[in-house]
């Protein structure tokens, strides 16, 4: 099986400072992953590669089968479409409401898509995430909890391939990021590939998966799932 | 709960319906709704280009009136009138009328009676009250000579000027020079015009380009969103093209109207002195000129935005 994400011999400097340093790696469709390491590591680089926010200085980066490191900005929408994004901010449309919000993120990709069709969808996809009962709410009516919860439902309303969130459970407490966590390993078990990059200790050592270590822009350790019992200390750093 | 995530949906019927309006909704409906929000943004840019359209317009008839003034006096130019004598012999006249219908240079020779002469000057505003001045005509018999090429006008001139049956005071129409003078004038004229309205036209695309920045910048948290979620370039640029759009069709209605109105009040007031001086300008002119306006409001709305869009929609 092709891998959804494939980094080969990736590099990135921002002038002279290399944000990441030959980075070889690939992720499986349904495969979950924690991306780790200390501030300034190139967690976010490595996300923003893989979402062609940026290109890389010299590498290949395939994602879902489209060589972003030579996609054209023209053509940005179409890998953009193929990778769900969920940022700690949750980035969502404070002038929209929480169902509008995912139909928004399921019609900007696809204009065959009717006005009640993402309306079904999108309500799947929020009683998914168990916020079925709040569609209606605007996002400074939810919690920090729900909001990211939207998030994650407007991310993975359009099936995309591949997840992936930055820091997804920063501004939440250790139970709502536990919750969030859920909805990743679900969405992980149904075939999308899904790349969390975090800082949380807990969450790393206990779901057992595999753990992408990053330090000073180099991939010093990728661990296989069910054995990142020692990665604590590298969280922590 | 993740079974929800992947049944998937996709009905195909009716997906050319459904993609226009989704089409019309992204793009129409929220520039339209984003315009409405920046009103007091786009006021601005709304007023200099109104009168930039309301200048063009009026310059642009006006530049139509010249060039039909020149055409006419292009022609006029080469109407040469020989002004005979009260008291010229018959013999005389007919004479000069042949030696001037055999000159090559000559195209037509036409004689124009006291009376004829007369009537014609009662059309020319003016001139009605100078000819009741007088208790006789005072406008002489005349033979209109239409020379083949305005460069021989001088040279038949010359040869009729000494003529027994010609007025010796007021011996032709010719004035050297007055046409080439003329035409400095309405060159001139049309220079200065064009300055002017690239000036105006410079500030309005300015005025309006600042507007779509604003507009981009008051967005910039959806636009980042939307390109995010994989929305094509069309889908995030085109909303502004449209608000810029909007803002240059609303312009050029207005300008459109108040051009047509002003052409219409002149023709309606004076439409004699107006036809004068305003030659070819009609009700149907005045129509075609605010269509224009309109046309060129739209082009230079959505330009702008387009200009605005390539300098800081990737910023």
């Amino acid at each position: 099986m092709r891998p959804i994400i494939e980094f080969s011999a990736v590099s990135r400097l921002y002038g002279s400072r290399r944000a990441l340093d030959t980075v070889d790696l690939s992720l499986q469709p349904g495969e979950l992953a924690f991306l780790v390491g200390p501030s300034g590591a190139g967690k976010t680089t490595l996300l923003k590669l893989i979402n062609r926010e940026i290109r890389p200085s010299s590498g290949e980066v395939w994602v879902a089968g489209i060589a972003a490191h030579q996609l054209k900005a023209s053509r940005v929408a179409q890998l953009r479409r193929r990778v769900g994004v969920v940022f700690q901010d949750y980035k969502l449309l404070a002038r929209l409401t929480a169902i509008e919000n995912v139909a928004f993120g399921l019609q900007v990709g696809d204009l065959r898509i009717s006005e009640e069709e993402a309306r079904d969808r999108s309500l799947d996809a929020l009683e998914a995430v168990g916020l079925g009962d709040r569609a209606g709410a605007f996002p400074h009516q939810l919690s920090g909890g729900q909001q990211q919860r939207v998030a994650v439902a407007r991310a993975v309303v359009a099936q995309p391939p591949l997840l992936i969130a930055d820091e997804p459970t920063g501004n939440l407490d250790l139970e709502t990021a536990w919750g969030i966590m859920d909805l990743f390993e679900d969405i992980a078990a149904w075939g999308t590939a899904v790349l969390v990059a975090t800082h949380n200790v807990e969450i790393v050592t206990r779901l057992q998966r595999r753990v992408l270590t990053l330090v000073d822009g180099r991939l010093v350790r990728d661990q296989p799932a069910g054995k990142t019992g020692r990665m604590a200390w590298l969280a922590t750093s | 709960m993740a079974g929800h995530l992947v049944k998937g949906r996709f009905p195909r019927r009716r997906l050319v319906q459904t993609a226009v309006a989704n089409l019309l909704r992204r793009v129409f409906q929220s520039a339209a709704r984003s315009w409405a929000r920046n009103i007091a943004s786009n006021a601005p840019a709304l007023g200099s280009m109104t009168l930039l359209l309301v200048m063009s317009g009026l310059i642009g008839l006006t530049g139509f009136a010249l060039h039909n003034l020149e055409q006419t006096e292009a022609s006029q130019a080469s109407l040469l009138h020989v002004y005979l004598r009260d008291d010229a012999a018959g013999a005389d006249v007919v004479s000069l009328m042949n030696q001037l219908s055999a000159d090559r240079r000559v195209s037509t020779v036409v004689y124009v009676t006291k009376e004829d002469a007369l009537k014609r000057a009662q059309r020319i505003p003016g001139l009605p009250e100078l000819a009741q001045a007088s208790d006789s005509n005072p406008f002489p018999a005349s033979l209109d000579v239409q020379v083949k090429n305005i460069d021989d006008v001088s040279a038949i001139d010359a040869s009729v000027r000494g003529d027994v049956s010609v007025d010796p005071v007021y011996p032709t129409s010719y004035d050297r020079g007055a046409y080439q003078r003329i035409q400095a004038v309405l060159f001139g004229a049309a220079v200065a015009g064009v300055a002017f309205l690239a000036l105006l036209g410079f500030v309005a695309v300015m005025v309006t380009m600042n507007s779509i920045k604003i507009a981009i910048h008051s967005r910039r948290d959806e636009i980042t969103i939307m390109q995010l979620v994989g929305a094509p370039r069309w889908m995030v640029r085109g909303p502004f093209v449209v608000e810029g759009a909007i803002t240059g069709v609303l312009a050029g209605a207005v300008a459109g109207l108040v051009t047509f109105s002003l052409t219409m009040t002149g023709i309606s007031l004076a439409s004699g002195t107006f036809t004068q001086f305003a030659p070819g300008i009609s009700i149907s002119v005045a129509a075609v000129a605010a269509a224009v306006v309109v046309l060129v409001g739209l082009g230079l709305g959505s330009g702008s935005s387009l200009i605005s869009l390539r300098r800081h929609m990737e910023t």
